[in-house]
């Protein structure tokens, strides 16, 4: 198909749905962050989303953010690539049931599975107990309600999207090239380092990515496992909206976040387009 | 030797699979479990049995309003995200032209920008025009923009392997365009419409991020109404309540299962 006519009647309609209920409000929503903050300010004003970076509790709330989500992007990838090994080498009959308890977590409301968690992690909560009996700790220590509620909860709503990516790749791989290993003398152990892992480094990169870029935009989750007193990016927005109703503020942190989606949706397009043309 | 890091490298990664297969699965068991407690707090593993916490769920108002505003969000935003789906698919499927790029990069932007961003922009335009109160009409708005991407994504996917030329035979035999659509076309991508319908309105009727901003004193969603007993109440009617959700989501998951396979989840 070469370069045609732009379909007027299908693709109007959409567009406008989409100027109209996304690229607007977005607009907008610049607007209302670059607000001057002063009555003889002039517009773009740019001190309320420096003020973000600047300020003890967005320094805080930004730091919290880009903390928690590393280390949930670790605990992903160290816990995904076992389930998404031991998934692909499974015999088929169990694999469907696997990848239903892999998938129907990520389908159930945040709500749900974050009340699930505060039953859990609570002080009279299965972990607690369980710390007790193993005696590492003495009495119930605070699991919700901070920073290790958020971090649990994030690991258990973004996990499925590391094991998916990596299970792509996994079942990409000639089974062939294991045993040509194997038959010209490797180790099990240097076919999985040389041969497994480089081959699945493409859809640990795609899954490491979608981790991080979702955790840093996550908010129910952090939003009931958190508490009022360990504002992330997300929650810290709505706090402003709803709670201090300072929405120039909500509005600067809005910019914030928006900046960093399109940022990541930038680095994952490079990225891919180079894993696709590397790996074929 | 070989053999010997063989057997316990399969074992370590047995070992830890299982434990995380187990850690997703916790959360929903537990909430299951707990929500059939006979006591008036949670605990888990409950001291006794009863369903008496569904009964308490079954007669708060509060469950049923917010249930129904739930469901007639989902039912609308999916249908209008049906449409415009099937209609961007079209275009992007069948068309080329100049700017179609920004045309796909508009069409699946609220997969880029954070739902926050599109729930708190929402809200601050509704105020703006003074809409603010028509809590459901902007919830339909704000569920069916973030919901589009997923039904165009599934119905382009099954437009993909489409053959023209079976609806450019069906014109030259004397089909209108709109017939050939419907009786070559549509049928050929039923399943694609079936999957993105199913999964855009389990992520309608389970969303909390974009509804915690739309939602007004009159229209409040199950889940952002939820969201508030969990933060105030020490009372298992939440527990039941959120089990319920379990089980209609389980029942659209077996859908799909059933249906059109698991694979339209694994290659988002």
């Amino acid at each position: 198909m070469k370069a045609g006519r732009f379909p007027a009647s299908l693709a109007t309609p959409v567009l406008l749905a989409f100027a109209v209920f996304i690229v607007a409000p977005c607009v907008m929503l610049l607007v209302k962050g670059l607000e001057p903050t002063a009555e003889t300010g002039e517009w773009p004003d740019f001190t309320n989303v420096l003020g973000v970076f600047d300020s003890k509790v967005g320094q805080q709330a930004l730091n919290r953010t880009i903390r928690i989500s590393l280390i949930v992007t670790a605990v992903c990838m160290l816990a995904g690539y076992p389930v998404a090994l031991f998934i692909a080498r499974c015999a088929p009959r169990w694999r469907g049931l696997l990848l239903a308890v892999v998938i129907f977590p990520f389908l159930i409301s945040a709500v749900v599975r974050a009340f699930g968690w505060t039953v859990l992690l609570g002080d009279s909560g299965l972990a607690n107990k369980g710390l007790i009996a193993l005696g590492l700790i003495e009495r119930p220590i605070a699991l919700v309600q901070n920073e290790i509620g958020i971090i649990v909860g994030e690991t258990h709503l973004l996990m499925p999207y590391m094991i998916l990516s990596l299970l792509a790749v996994l079942q990409r791989i000639d089974p062939n090239l294991r045993h040509a290993a194997e038959s010209l003398g490797a180790s099990p152990v240097s076919v999985f380092w040389r041969i497994v892992v480089p081959l699945t480094l493409p859809g640990l990169l795609t899954g490491t990515l979608l981790v991080f870029s979702l955790a840093m935009t996550a908010f129910a989750t952090p939003f009931l496992l958190g508490g009022g007193r360990t504002p992330i990016l997300t929650t810290l927005l709505y706090d402003y909206a709803f709670t201090l109703f300072d929405w120039r503020l909500a509005a600067a942190i809005g910019i914030v976040l928006l900046i960093l989606g399109i940022l990541f949706v930038t680095i994952h397009r490079f990225v891919s387009s180079r894993g696709m043309r590397s790996y074929g | 030797m070989a053999d010997f890091f063989l057997r316990s490298g399969r074992g370590l990664v047995t070992v830890m699979a299982v434990f995380w297969l187990v850690f997703l699965v916790a959360p929903i068991v537990v909430t299951l479990a707990s929500s059939f407690t006979s006591s008036t707090y949670l605990t888990f593993p409950p001291p006794g049995w009863s369903v008496r916490w569904y009964l308490s769920a079954f007669e708060s108002e509060w469950v049923w309003s917010t249930f129904w505003n739930s469901v007639v969000i989902a039912v609308v935003s999916t249908a209008i995200a049906v449409a415009l789906g099937i209609a961007a698919a079209r275009v992007l499927a069948r068309h080329r032209f100049y700017g179609r790029g920004l045309f796909e990069y508009a069409v699946l932007s609220p997969l880029i920008i954070p739902g926050v961003v599109v729930g708190f922009a929402l809200l601050n335009v509704s105020v703006l025009i003074e809409a603010q109160d028509a809590g459901l009409l902007n919830l339909i708005i704000g569920h069916t923009m973030v919901t589009t991407p997923f039904t165009l994504r599934a119905v382009w996917s099954s437009m993909a392997g489409n053959d023209i030329s079976l609806e450019e035979a069906a014109q030259s035999l004397g089909a209108t365009r709109w017939s050939a659509f419907w009786l070559i076309v549509f049928p050929l991508i039923v399943p694609g419409i079936v999957a993105g319908a199913i999964i855009a309105f389990t992520f309608s009727f389970n969303d909390v991020t974009i509804s915690a901003f739309l939602s007004a004193r009159e229209a409040r969603t199950l889940p952002v109404e939820l969201m508030s007993h969990i933060e105030y109440l020490p009372d298992p009617t939440p527990a039941a309540v959120s089990s319920l959700m379990i089980i209609i989501t389980l029942a659209f998951f077996l859908l799909v299962e059933r249906t059109v396979g698991l694979g339209v989840f694994a290659d988002r």
